[in-house]
């Protein structure tokens, strides 16, 4: 797709963390708070007046030293990505930091970048692994506390008003991605993988109300404008959080199409909205963030893997690619599982284990190559 | 995916061994043949349970097996028995190669791979139910789907909170409730409470014990030998609130008394006092054991697991005092929680407690928690004028370092040390 809209959202991920758009926001003694995980509900920092972004590594494979030195090898590279990052003052505009005890390496992260950055405001979230009624009191009370704290920290009080305003604005987002991904439903998809995935990334680095702006435009351009692609076959992704477009790219070099993803910066990142239904607006956050796609980490797996078929059937999917970050244990301990249950549904998977930021190397293209000759053969 | 059908599980060895060693070692200590004791108690009881159809509830690391005990169940804990099988068997490498067959990568802890590699061998004894919780990373919290799915058992994951706010102590109360719901239900076991209480009365006199044990460690020369402290382990994971811990813990601590009152250490002369972090490897013990020997170190303390503050249980509330005996329980508040300041300040004055001259953190490949803290450690322990040494190994995995390797690393620790 040529689009000048594309190029903007480009644009954004290639400046990230240093975005004129964070810029302008620090020019005008706005307040940037990052967070950690897909956990921590943007609404709320939303509506007490500050830009949620969050936090992620480098778009490309790098040298981890610092990250490697301050957190050891054995923590996923995604948080070492992160940490260096942090570490060597890219994230210095930020505010305060938001995480959850969501995984190892996440929880290590945010222990670490309190510890060594010192930000003046930090807030982790106990996340419970299970959604049951005592789950999502525990998991509100959790989101009531952020709440207290980030207004006693930014000075402001944050309204009902406001925590509905953010609610709309955020839905309205989910929705506009939701319309995009349904371009990927089509014989012939209007988009690439590796395009989505450049607006996915772009989502969450810039304000909800600029990216739905240029969305919303970018959504109409492909409608009228747009091109249906053909393709041997078409994927998803699936596993460990993964930004690198060129990764996607490199897939897609093959004649194929990733149609879809179950990944926490994508489909999981957008795919429930917060429904209100008579709810007070801080309940129905609550429960949208517990119930939403699952992250490996939940229990028990059967709502994720449930999520996956049903994903992989809407988009004709013909085959899964799993690449899973290295030290991504809760995602390399479903593969058993996961294996079984999509073997019971004739879905064929591939598993990669990656590096956070990883382009694709020959060694991947030769694996998925093998892996498309398996399903064509499949399919004779 | 299923367990092989294998009548007879490896447990049995494990108690034979357990009596074997003991009978290879009769200038050992009173504490350490009563620990070898424990073990053969242990597994004899599961063996017996296997054969006799009793009731065994399978369960991961920091489970209230109190809870167990009270109801009558035969508890199998699963991570120690792995640990315990490379002391006692050496059979780490089927188990692991059995893992890597379950597609099991290997950045998975290595306990909890050799663990479903045990079970698919059908090396361990079939569950009835599996237990299992997220204390204290995601590979306890993820393992326990997959080995019931092996065994074709019923399972209960116990949540447990990450912070120690109120409402996270109410959240695990009451799945502690839900838990004894569950082992009712399925064993037809009823929940013995006057019989819990007893137990958290016996916690009380334990912890007692584990804060006199810890006093006298601080002695110079200091009197526990070095392999003794992950013995020492064994009291709480397996038999918590039981007499046969409350036994073991009286041994050692007399034991302990008598060698601080003549003044005598466990290594002499005692030349460095080493702070131990995380587990050493598990099947290099002995080696590691001889070289700590001559040189004249000892571990006289194990921050993340026998660290533990004073506190006390109510009999009369024994949720509430199983949920506040995890609180407290030196692995969550070192390893589990948010790390905040009191951590970091409980490690400085330990420390400066136990008068250590250097620390060994053992940063063990598939424990990402801890690894995640050796900078902050170490930065925090040399401000204070403490060495840290990082020795990369895998705790049950043979293939990772050699024996000679952590010895040319440790000697050259202990010569630093030396020329200070």
């Amino acid at each position: 797709v040529k689009s000048e809209l594309l190029e903007k959202f480009r644009e954004v991920n290639n400046t990230f963390p240093q975005t004129q758009e964070i810029q302008e926001y620090k020019k005008q003694q706005r307040k940037v708070i990052g967070w950690l995980c897909t956990y921590v509900p943007e609404e709320i920092i939303h509506a007490a007046g500050a830009l949620p972004v969050r936090i992620t590594g480098y778009n490309h494979e790098v040298e981890l030293e610092d990250g490697t030195a301050y957190m050891y090898i054995n923590n996923c590279s995604f948080s070492r990505s992160c940490l260096q990052l942090g570490l060597r003052g890219e994230y210095d505009f930020l505010d305060g930091i938001a995480g959850g005890s969501t995984c190892d390496g996440a929880r290590r992260l945010f222990d670490l970048w309190r510890y060594y950055l010192k930000p003046s405001f930090y807030h982790v979230l106990t996340v419970p692994r299970k959604t049951h009624e005592r789950a999502h009191q525990l998991y509100h009370s959790q989101i009531a506390e952020f709440k207290n704290h980030l207004e006693a920290s930014l000075g402001v009080t944050i309204t009902d008003k406001a925590l509905l305003n953010s609610i709309q604005l955020y839905n309205e987002s989910r929705s506009l991605l939701q319309e995009l991904y349904e371009l990927r439903k089509l014989d012939e998809p209007l988009i690439t993988g590796a395009e989505t995935m450049e607006v996915m990334n772009a989502s969450f680095r810039m304000s909800k109300e600029l990216f739905n702006k240029y969305l919303r435009e970018f959504i109409q351009e492909l409608k009228t404008s747009g091109q249906g692609q053909k393709c041997r076959a078409r994927l998803m992704l699936s596993g460990s959080v993964m930004t690198n477009t060129e990764f996607i790219k490199s897939i897609e070099d093959l004649q194929v199409l990733v149609v879809t993803d179950e990944l926490c910066n994508s489909t999981r990142y957008w795919s429930d909205p917060v429904i209100l239904d008579g709810k007070s607006p801080l309940q129905a956050i609550s429960d949208r963030y517990l119930d939403n796609f699952p992250c490996a980490r939940m229990y028990p797996s059967d709502e994720r893997f449930n999520r996956i078929v049903s994903l992989a059937r809407d988009f004709k999917v013909d085959g899964i690619i799993s690449q899973i970050i290295r030290y991504c244990v809760s995602y390399a301990h479903d593969v058993p599982l996961i294996s079984d249950r999509l073997k019971r549904e004739e879905i064929p998977i591939l598993f990669l284990d990656v590096e956070y930021g990883t382009s694709g190397t020959g060694q991947i293209r030769t694996r998925v190559q093998a892996f498309l000759e398996m399903i064509e053969a499949k399919k004779k | 995916m299923t367990v092989a059908d294998n009548k007879k599980s490896r447990v049995g060895s494990i108690a034979r061994a357990c009596k074997i060693v003991k009978r290879m070692s009769p200038n050992a200590n009173k504490s350490e043949l009563c620990y070898y004791d424990l073990l053969t108690t242990y597994y004899t009881r599961l063996q017996e349970a296997e054969q006799n159809g009793k009731f065994i509830a399978a369960h991961t690391v920091f489970f209230p097996v109190e809870i167990l005990y009270a109801m009558d169940l035969v508890p199998l804990h699963t991570e120690s028995t792995m640990m315990i099988s490379t002391l006692f068997l050496g059979n780490q490498s089927d188990y692991l190669a059995a893992g890597s067959e379950l597609k099991l990568a290997p950045e998975i802890c290595s306990a909890h791979r050799s663990l479903a590699g045990a079970y698919a061998l059908g090396a361990l004894p079939r569950p009835d139910v599996m237990l299992w919780s997220n204390l204290i990373c995601d590979n306890s919290a993820k393992s326990g789907e997959l080995l019931s799915q092996l065994n074709h058992c019923p399972r209960f994951f116990l949540e447990h909170p990450f912070g120690d706010s109120p409402e996270e102590e109410k959240y695990l109360i009451a799945e502690l409730e839900d838990l004894i719901s569950f082992l009712e239900e399925q064993s037809g076991h009823k929940m013995n409470w006057d019989r819990l209480s007893e137990y958290i009365a016996n916690m009380n006199q334990e912890i007692a014990l584990f804060l006199e044990v810890q006093e006298l460690r601080k002695a110079v020369p200091s009197p526990f030998y070095n392999r003794g402290y992950l013995e020492f382990l064994a009291a709480d994971y397996l038999f918590p609130g039981q007499p046969e811990a409350i036994n073991y813990l009286q041994i050692v601590r007399d034991e302990l008394a008598d060698l601080v009152k003549q003044g005598k250490g466990a290594v002499q002369p005692e030349k460095f006092r080493i702070m131990s972090l995380f587990v050493p490897p598990l099947y290099l013990i002995g080696s590691l054991d001889k070289i700590f020997q001559e040189n004249g170190a000892v571990s006289v303390t194990e921050p993340f697991f026998n660290y533990w503050p004073e506190f006390k249980l109510d009999p009369a509330k024994p949720l509430e005092s199983i949920a506040k005996k995890f609180m407290f329980t030196p692995e969550r508040r070192m390893m589990y929680g948010p790390l905040g300041d009191t951590t970091i300040n409980e490690l400085i004055k330990c420390a400066k407690d136990y008068k250590v001259d250097g620390a060994v953190y053992y940063a063990y490949i598939g424990c990402r928690q801890t690894c995640a803290t050796i900078k902050l450690f170490k930065d925090v322990l040399n401000k204070i004028d403490v060495p840290v040494l990082t020795l990369d190994i895998d705790l049950i995995d043979p293939t990772v370092n050699t024996q000679s390797e952590i010895q040319q690393k440790l000697e050259q620790f202990f010569e630093l040390l030396q020329d200070r």
